[in-house]
């Protein structure tokens, strides 16, 4: 039942980049090209990582502002070490700062009962100041060119192996969500706290996994940006948490929790960092960037509510036809 | 819980948020007794004044469950709306501040209209109408003589003084504007009929429409109140610079939501005030105002500001987990052995 | 109870603070000159290098600078950082304006507190402050840009005098005054003096000072015109982000020319992968260094009038120039003034180690 629920709304988001990548390809054949297609992929790999994170915190019903702030600290931290060429412990590095914030998100939210908003948001702005501690305001450069090349090398045409290991994680995601015992009490946990608590579902732990998982995939989009840019400003990850949590909702899954899968989270998340390029291609003056990117939010947003309330009426009938009719065969066989 | 003891707790969180700001006021003093002239104290209110007034607002729409975050985007269109009309149109100052205001408003009602009608989630939509808007505030220039990069200036005194005058010298215009706007969000919220609406629309959207209440127009008007506030500190902000800009407000967006939330709204809706929420912006600006006369350096600020209010809020919310409170007890019975 | 914890947290927060405090001595008990320098943003290569120079500087000749600013650049936050220096008791300040005209009327009241008031980088209205450490007019530095584009087309094997160029713009954004007004100068010379350059994007490209979105729209635009010759960056972290862009598609100085301003340090790795020929910017340390010494200057008493030529230790001597040198519309007075930078560099493969910001 619930898999059948959740693939339409997933659907709708690879619908509109379909849809939006046609148009712009109408209006300026170039942006249709192999190339670029793969291009749009391949930059989106960051938002992806995100998305994919941000996504288990907003199924289970609560949301964490702090992914842009925890993106760039892993940045900053990891990136410092991979400058000076340990690779490996600024990988190890970027991932404890992932992990620690997520712990402490966790904590205040599961513990100490603070809402999901409110932690994120403190821990948010605790964060960015801490960026500015560590890298005394200075950037981080000069990142070695090996490093840099990992984000360009190609797994086989032009996908790039970590767009493809994103792909990967995002199916595994979807798997476990889905299929697994353990996957499905994110779900549950979003649709009915009180609900799951009474079956059993431990609600702390599954929050609090939701939690690290979303601050370590924070983490890693964070190694994944220094590989990408080359270079990290202490404003790095700014604003990302608006628009992995605009992905996520473009992709299918309801701020309230219980609705959507990391399939839409991943959709959503092209459809995101692909708008700047396309206004690009689009040759608009670019003083209308923010008009259209706005407008294209707008209506992606309306058209996708009213089509999901639509398949909400449906399937609302289906269930009290179901039960109806349920209760009307033991009535019957009662007699 | 009945009104009277969710009425109650929010008092208990006035009263606290009240005790911290004469903390805040008493500690930076001792540290920097400048920070204790009338003059300085008063008039530092002046910077961080457009949060302030938003946030009394925007209080109105997290009551309702929503989320409003294109508030700094409408504060920046009203600017370069009144530079404009002003400065090419030829019209009248207080005329191109009206028509501000109707623009504020026709903002908050678009995005109004997507959340309460179509059932979009507000944060998405809002995100929207913050790209939208300033966006439309860059379109806006267009149609003025002045490239967008140079602000509007040149208003006339009688405008600015508005925003920069004070009362017996001591006083900003700013404050006593806002504390007028305090006491009528006041009364509309809490004394009205619609104010009460507002709450129950928070508190189960399908329980008001079934008792009667257009649910719907009540959470689309908070929105309409909202750009209309964003808008009123659009035009003290472009008086108060002296300057008409596109980019004004841009920063002010998760402060406000800070403030709000600090104040005791819930952003799950049904609970909240704006005494709160004023005390709780004049909190986090004064709490910013007297680190940087402790010399913290600018870029630090907004550690103290998310340690506030994670401690803050844990102190209110950690008070209702029973596993804590039992086991605070269990060391109250040990003292008491 | 839930009054208690308050209490408690109350004194916690006091308790923290009083940390942070420690930290720095309040300006006032200073026996020395204090300047607060102050950015147009914080975390950005350019201003950190110029606090450095200022820094190093001022220990030298004996007086405090104190950088203080905002991680994002807005009018607003500019005024709120002015007003805490008014009010921290700062004998002078040495601001780089985000904002033309916004600033004006905080600038006035340090004025009329007594407090110094000299610009760099970005100025102010000229009867607001004393006097401005300038880069260089506007066009200059658009010249200077387009110059720098034309060697490089000349380099590998283009006429830029003869040849159809096709070139675009990509900055920060259309709201900040200097890298407008580089923008505009630098157009009105290539009107003249190469009118066979085709500018594919009139209405410029903006990554907003976001190395992520510099990286997409340089992809974006490398894509969208395969066949583009020239691309000119006036923004420091358009510039690296253009470079890397071109990076990751392969492409290098031999298939387009990139050029703009940024810090040597950013750029070097570029350079050494072939990536970009030439750059270029300013002594941001010695123009950092030279605003906050004027700025003490003052603040210790002396004046400065259209005319005079100052010595300044270390650096040499400077004039004042009236302001309109770098707007004939300006507003002028024997004490409001202009400071021009000796020189701007251009950095290549063969200079570009002996700079270090």
């Amino acid at each position: 039942m619930n898999k059948k629920f959740q693939l339409p709304r997933a659907a709708t988001a690879i619908l509109f980049i379909v849809a939006l990548f046609l148009g712009i390809g109408a209006i300026n054949p170039a942006f249709l090209s192999v190339q670029n297609i793969m291009l749009c992929l391949n930059s989106s790999v960051v938002y992806t990582v995100v998305a994919l994170g941000i996504a288990f915190v907003i199924i289970t019903g609560e949301i964490d502002v702090s992914v842009g702030a925890t993106l760039g600290m892993a940045a900053a931290g990891g990136g410092t070490y991979i400058r000076d060429g340990n690779t490996g412990t600024g990988v190890l590095a970027a991932l404890v700062i992932g992990l620690v914030i997520g712990l402490v998100n966790g904590f205040g939210v599961t513990i100490l009962r603070i809402p999901s908003i409110i932690m994120t948001l403190g821990i948010n702005g605790i964060v960015r100041g801490l960026i500015y501690v560590y890298t005394d305001g200075k950037w981080v450069e000069n990142i070695p060119f090996e490093f840099k090349a990992l984000s360009q090398a190609k797994a086989f045409g032009n996908l790039t192996w970590f767009y493809l290991a994103a792909l990967v994680v995002m199916l595994l995601a979807y798997l476990v969500m889905t299929s697994t015992h353990r996957g499905r009490y994110f779900i549950a946990v979003g649709d009915n706290a009180g609900g799951a608590t009474l079956l059993g579902i431990p609600v702390v732990g599954t929050k609090l996994t939701g939690f690290i998982l979303c601050s370590v995939f924070a983490a890693v989009g964070g190694i994944l940006y220094v590989s990408r840019v080359g270079f990290i400003t202490p404003i790095a990850g700014n604003g990302y948490e608006m628009k992995v949590i605009a992905a996520c909702v473009l992709g299918g899954i309801s701020l309230t929790g219980g609705v959507g899968s990391v399939v839409g989270a991943a959709a959503g998340a092209i459809l995101m960092a692909s708008i700047s390029r396309v206004l690009v291609f689009l040759g608009l003056p670019s003083e209308y960037d923010n008009t259209i990117t706005g407008i294209l939010l707008i209506v992606i947003v309306v058209v996708d509510a009213l089509v999901q309330a639509r398949s909400t009426e449906k399937v609302r009938k289906e269930r009290l036809a179901a039960k109806t009719n349920s209760v009307l065969e033991t009535a019957g066989e009662a007699r | 819980m009945d009104k009277q003891t969710l009425g109650k707790k929010l008092f208990r969180w006035e009263s606290a948020l009240v005790l911290l700001l004469v903390f805040e006021v008493l500690v930076f003093g001792a540290i920097n007794p400048k920070f204790l002239m009338p003059r300085v104290l008063l008039g530092s209110i002046n910077n961080f004044m457009s949060i302030c007034i938003v946030s009394l607002f925007v209080t109105f729409v997290l009551i309702t469950g929503g989320i409003d975050i294109q508030a700094g985007s409408i504060v920046g269109l009203t600017s370069i709306v009144i530079g404009v009309l002003w400065n090419d149109g030829g019209l009248n100052i207080y005329t191109a501040c009206l028509v501000g205001l109707l623009v504020g408003a026709t903002c908050g009602l678009l995005s109004g209209f997507f959340v309460a009608y179509t059932g979009v989630q507000a944060m998405v939509v809002t995100l929207g109408g913050s790209f939208l808007y300033s966006g439309l505030a860059l379109a806006v220039t267009k149609f003025s003589s002045t490239e967008s990069y140079k602000g509007i200036s040149g208003f006339p005194e009688s405008f600015t003084a508005i925003a920069k005058g004070k009362i017996f010298s001591i006083i900003p215009n700013q404050l006593v504007i806002f504390i007028a706007l305090v006491l009528f969000a006041y009364v509309l919220l809490h004394m009205t009929k619609y104010g009460r609406k507002v709450f129950l629309c928070g508190v189960n959207k399908n329980a008001a429409e079934y008792s009667g209440i257009n649910s719907r127009l009540v959470i689309m008007s908070t929105y309409v109140l909202s750009g209309i506030g964003a808008s009123i500190a659009g035009i003290l902000l472009t008086a108060y610079l002296g300057t008409a800009k596109t980019d004004l407000g841009k920063e002010i967006t998760l402060p406000v939501i800070t403030a709000v939330v600090l104040g005791g709204t819930s952003n799950l809706g049904g609970t909240g005030g704006v005494i709160g929420t004023a005390l709780a912006a004049l909190l986090i600006g004064l709490l910013r105002f007297g680190l940087s006369m402790a010399d913290v350096n600018t870029q630090y600020l907004d550690i103290p500001v998310g340690v506030l209010l994670v401690l803050a809020v844990a102190a209110r919310f950690t008070g209702s987990n029973d596993k804590i409170r039992s086991f605070f007890r269990r060391f109250r019975v040990l003292f008491s052995k | 109870m839930k009054k208690t914890i308050c209490i408690v947290l109350g004194l916690m927060l006091v308790a923290s603070t009083m940390v942070f405090a420690k930290d720095k001595p309040a300006a006032d008990s200073k026996k020395g000159i204090t300047v607060v320098f102050v950015p147009k943003l914080t975390g950005n290569a350019f201003f950190e290098s110029a606090n450095i120079g200022a820094q190093d500087y001022a220990k030298k000749h004996g007086f405090t600078v104190k950088y203080d600013g905002n991680p994002e650049a807005s009018v607003a936050n500019q005024v709120t950082v002015i007003d805490n220096a008014i009010n921290t008791g700062a004998d002078a300040i040495c601001v780089s304006s985000v904002d033309a005209k916004g600033l004006d009327s905080i600038m006035r009241e340090a004025k009329k507190a007594g407090v110094k008031v000299v610009t760099w980088d970005s100025d102010v209205s000229g009867d607001a402050r004393t006097v401005m450490v300038s880069q260089g007019t506007p066009d200059i530095l658009g010249k200077m840009l387009v110059d720098m584009l034309a060697d490089s087309l000349k380099e590998r094997g283009k006429n830029p005098a003869k040849d159809a160029i096709k070139y675009c713009w990509h900055y920060s954004q259309a709201t900040v005054a200097d890298q407008n007004s580089w923008q505009v100068a630098g157009e009105a010379y290539i009107k003249k003096a190469y009118p066979n350059w085709k500018n594919v994007a009139p209405s410029n490209y903006y990554s907003e000072q976001d190395a992520e979105k510099a990286i997409t729209i340089g992809e974006a635009i490398l894509t969208a015109h395969p066949d583009i010759d020239g691309i000119i960056c006036n923004d420091s972290t358009a510039l690296p982000g253009q470079a890397q862009a071109a990076q990751n598609l392969g492409k290098t100085k031999k298939d387009v020319s990139i050029t703009g301003f940024a810090s040597p340090n950013s750029m070097k790795g570029y350079c050494k992968a072939g990536i970009i020929a030439r750059w270029g910017l300013w002594d941001c340390k010695i123009q950092g260094a030279l605003g906050c010494y004027l700025a003490y200057y003052l603040a210790s008493g002396k004046t400065i009038k259209v005319g005079d030529k100052i010595n300044v230790p270390d650096i040499g001597t400077v004039e004042v120039f009236p302001n309109t040198v770098l707007d004939p519309k300006a507003y002028t007075a024997k004490d409001s003034g202009v400071v021009l930078l000796p020189e701007r560099a251009v950095f290549t493969i063969d200079n570009m180690n002996n700079y270090n910001f």
